[in-house]
């Protein structure tokens, strides 16, 4: 096909192809983007699956993420050690669930894992007050949070354990119309 | 020991309802062993865990054959075609999943065109929607004022093109045909001269009376078979026009509110929904995300204000009810009693204008726009009112918000319906020469261009004045009183719902009035961009239902069923009181006329097909069909709702029963580690109560 880059081995790109929802052009600018926020610490030559991680500093400040209320939380959900350092790999993963060709469903678990800041499978109180705090920069009181919370879980709450599980979440989620519009990142 | 147990099993059930090992707090109930082991737990688990020493080796394998489907009932089944792209795994589990499958470089390139093909679709969708017009403007204003603004600006778009598409209807088979075979009698082309004047272009006679723009020169040339004359093709084309605004408008509406009755009613209080699916994850503008934060906020305060309103309400006494009741019936008959002033106003303004002759030339043109003044005045004015009103009804803010937008609604159309009514009825047949149509059409364009002229004065003479002086003097006692300008995206959307509506009155009478109405749009598109852009500032509280695309498609919806049955009334008249002397139903002919001569020309099985749709023997079997169709409708839809009902309590319930068993089976595991701890007297003591209980 002449492509003459050197970053990737052939498989290696197609390997990409296959796993995420861009195309070899798009791998390739991820990642110089991802090269862009560290160049002294990103190789260039990829061929040998180099072992490079970026912290979760440096990844919270690119523009797409940067007004994000919970760019924190994506970065750490979409991390293996669950402390926001992304490898290229992960990188790549985050803006592909992210990116417009991916199905709801697969939106609909992260954006449950992201708003899951505890990390046990349900969104229990604490988490939706995390969350509407991040939402309104604190701008309400804890009373008026702790109401609206508990209103929420009523809602949601399908199986009366006064938390929401997935079954719930996604029960929730997958009534709007605008929720594959709205979790989308374009990069 | 089977009976002991059976026994401990009786004892636990009592002690439990007091106090339990096991605190009934859910944070060990997760943590119990049991609960790893039950089938949902299991389904959802594999796709949650990625261990890191897993991940660069063989990839966790109950990952791949687990999918995100862990609802659904056989999700191995499905795992060997799930493409990977969709599995909830990390990178490097899909690569091992990927070399386990051993894809064939066939399918993988196959595969990989598919999403090319998708990809080039997408661009094309994309290129073809960057091409709609004003595409950057509205992705501009939606950044700096949110999405009811752009609501706004979406819908004069949507109505340009319909505007456009009628243009292109009526060149097609009303201005085509006449120009083409008209018999002209007399063959002067169309200029200037004699008594025309600028004026004209305001007052819509003299040179513009002459012109195709009025009804009077479509007269009905030599296109005179009896099925393909000028009049029937005129009259095909207005009706199509209709017709297709009818279907446009109907379906945009129920598309819309199929989207807002699938969030339920309780969309506007879902709040579950406003926090987690609140956020927009494109925005990257600060200012963008700073105003969206408001937004948040502001709804959220809304829906709190709901419930403190709701509380109050089910306090009230019933001496208070009684009183606010009564207030509200005093009140509305305020509303009505203004509402009738209103239009006497407006049959005062129609009878003035009818005598223009003899006055010097600047005060017969205001005589001439006085209705148009008038109805403007009132719709200027009532609304303010009905706000003042509205406050003292004690509602909750939303419904003052909707009630207020209701009456206004009602008062603009109402408005509109009555003037037309009025000349319809008291427009006196001036000369022999001059053509009554052409006197409605004349009415029906000084409407269109004095919205225009409305909208231009008020952006260049109100909103810019007001915000020059909010920068020069903010502190001015001016400047104070006048507060700054916030673009009320519900009144706009009503401005153009009634410019769209006189149009569809008008078109009828004055055939151009789509093509003076697409021009006027786009123009006011400008003008108000510039309105919204440098004058205003974004409007803090965003009422849901006021700006939902479903209220301004029914909102356009009612003019043009206004309009169709202004133009019915006005039309079907009974022979003989009226022969219009000019344009294509000229020299006694009437619509039901023409049309007749068309269907007895029509062969024999034709004619009587058409006979019989157009009788009752036909209309009365399809109101009960279509009475019959919407009962099995709405009553499915109940039963529906109370098996959805029915699934949830179950649901509930089966929940509560799984934690119950699970506190049990562990309370009675670590009865049976730690024995010492058991009461040894209850178990002597009782009978075993079921002994066939465990074999």
């Amino acid at each position: 096909m002449g492509n003459k880059q050197t970053i990737f081995t052939d498989e290696q790109l197609d390997a990409y192809q296959d796993c995420t929802f861009f195309t070899r052009k798009e791998i390739l600018r991820l990642h110089s983007r991802y090269h862009e926020l560290a160049p002294h610490l990103v190789p260039m030559d990829y061929t040998n699956d180099p072992d490079c991680k970026l912290p979760l500093a440096l990844i919270v400040n690119m523009p797409e993420l940067n007004e994000n209320p919970f760019r924190n939380r994506i970065v750490e959900s979409f991390s293996e050690d669950g402390m926001g350092n992304l490898s290229f790999n992960e990188f790549v993963d985050m803006f592909s669930v992210l990116s417009e060709m991916a199905p709801r469903e697969l939106k609909a678990i992260y954006a449950f894992k992201i708003y899951d800041f505890n990390v046990d499978n349900y969104l229990c109180k604490e988490d939706l007050v995390k969350t509407l705090n991040r939402l309104t920069k604190e701008e309400l009181t804890p009373e008026e949070v702790v109401l609206v919370c508990e209103k929420a879980i009523e809602e949601a709450d399908l199986d009366g354990d006064n938390k929401l599980s997935y079954a719930d979440f996604e029960n929730m989620i997958t009534r709007a119309p605008d929720f594959l519009s709205t979790f989308h990142i374009r990069i | 020991m089977e009976e002991h147990k059976t026994v401990n099993f009786m004892r636990l059930l009592s002690d439990d309802s007091t106090h339990s090992t096991v605190s009934s707090d859910s944070c060990e109930y997760y943590q119990t062993e049991i609960f790893d082991l039950l089938p949902s737990i299991q389904a959802s688990r594999p796709e949650q865990s990625r261990k890191p020493s897993e991940a660069y080796q063989d990839g966790p394998v109950p990952g791949e054959e687990s999918v995100y489907g862990h609802l659904s009932s056989g999700p191995r089944d499905k795992a060997p075609t799930q493409p990977l792209r969709n599995m909830v795994i990390c990178i490097q589990g899909k690569r091992s999943a990927r070399e386990r499958r051993k894809m064939q470089i066939s399918e993988s390139w196959r595969r990989s065109q598919s999403i090319n093909r998708k990809r080039v679709l997408a661009q094309i969708g994309g290129a073809l929607s960057g091409l709609l017009p004003w595409q950057h403007t509205l992705h501009a204003i939606e950044g700096r004022f949110g999405v009811g603004v752009k609501a706004y600006f979406v819908f004069l778009r949507y109505l340009v093109h319909l505007n456009l598409l009628h243009c292109v209807l009526i060149c097609g088979l009303i201005l085509g045909p006449t120009l083409f075979y008209s018999i002209t009698k007399s063959s002067e082309p169309l200029k200037f001269g004699g008594n025309d004047s600028v004026l004209d272009f305001f007052l819509g006679s003299g040179y513009l009376d002459r012109s195709p723009v009025f009804y009077g020169f479509y007269t009905r040339g030599s296109l005179n078979m009896q099925c393909l004359n000028t009049p029937l093709l005129y009259l095909a084309g207005i009706l199509t026009i209709l017709f297709l605004s009818l279907i446009l408008v109907v379906r945009r509406t129920t598309v819309g509110y199929k989207h807002t009755w699938m969030l339920g009613k309780r969309y506007s209080m879902n709040v579950s929904y406003k926090i987690f699916g609140g956020w927009d994850f494109t925005i990257q503008d600060p200012a963008a995300a700073a105003l969206k934060h408001s937004f948040i906020r502001n709804d959220l305060k809304l829906f709190l204000e709901e419930q403190s309103f709701s509380r109050r309400e089910a306090q009230r006494t019933l001496g208070q009810r009684v009183r606010l009741y009564l207030l509200r019936f005093f009140l509305n008959l305020l509303v009505l009693a203004l509402l009738g002033g209103a239009f006497y106003l407006i049959y005062f303004a129609t009878k003035t204008s009818q005598d223009v002759i003899g006055h010097h030339w600047l005060v017969s043109l205001v005589l001439e726009y006085l209705p148009p003044i008038a109805i403007s005045f009132v719709n200027l004015l009532l609304p303010q009112i009905f706000r003042k009103i509205s406050s003292f009804e004690d509602y909750s803010f939303t419904m003052q918000v909707n009630a207020m937008l209701v009456r206004s609604i009602f008062l603009k159309l109402a408005s509109l319906g009555i003037y037309l009514f009025f000349i319809f009825k008291t427009t006196k047949k001036p000369h022999a020469v001059q053509c009554l149509e052409n006197l409605f059409g004349r009415e029906m364009y000084k409407l269109c261009i004095f919205n225009f002229l409305t909208a231009f004065c008020n952006a260049f003479f109100l909103n810019y004045p007001r915000k020059l002086l909010h920068e020069k003097y903010p502190s001015s006692f001016l400047a104070r009183l006048w507060g700054k300008q916030r673009f009320l995206v519900p009144f706009n959307v009503l401005d153009l719902v009634y410019s769209q509506t006189v149009s569809w009155v008008g078109v009828f009478y004055c055939p151009l009035l789509p093509l003076i109405e697409a021009v006027t749009l786009m123009a006011t598109f400008y003008i108000q961009k510039f309105s919204v852009l440098r004058c205003c500032v974004a409007e803090q509280r965003m009422f849901r239902g006021s700006i939902s695309s479903v209220l301004f498609h029914f909102m356009l919806l009612l003019g043009l069923l206004m309009a169709a049955a202004t133009l019915g009334l006005n039309l079907y008249q009974p022979e003989g009181t009226h022969m219009s002397s000019c344009g294509p139903f000229g020299n006694g002919q009437s619509v039901f006329n023409v049309t007749g001569v068309c269907v007895d020309s029509l062969p024999g099985p034709a004619q009587s097909t058409l006979r019989y749709l157009a009788s009752s023997a036909f209309a009365l079997p399809l109101i009960l069909a279509e009475i019959l169709i919407l009962t099995s409708y709405v009553s499915r839809g109940r039963a529906n709702q109370k098996a959805i009902e029915r699934l949830k309590e179950m649901l509930v319930m089966s929940s509560s029963d799984k934690r119950f068993l699970v506190k049990q089976h562990t309370t009675m595991l670590r009865r049976q580690r730690n024995p010492c701890r058991v009461r040894p007297a209850t178990i002597e003591e009782n009978q075993p109560l079921t002994p066939s209980h465990e074999n």
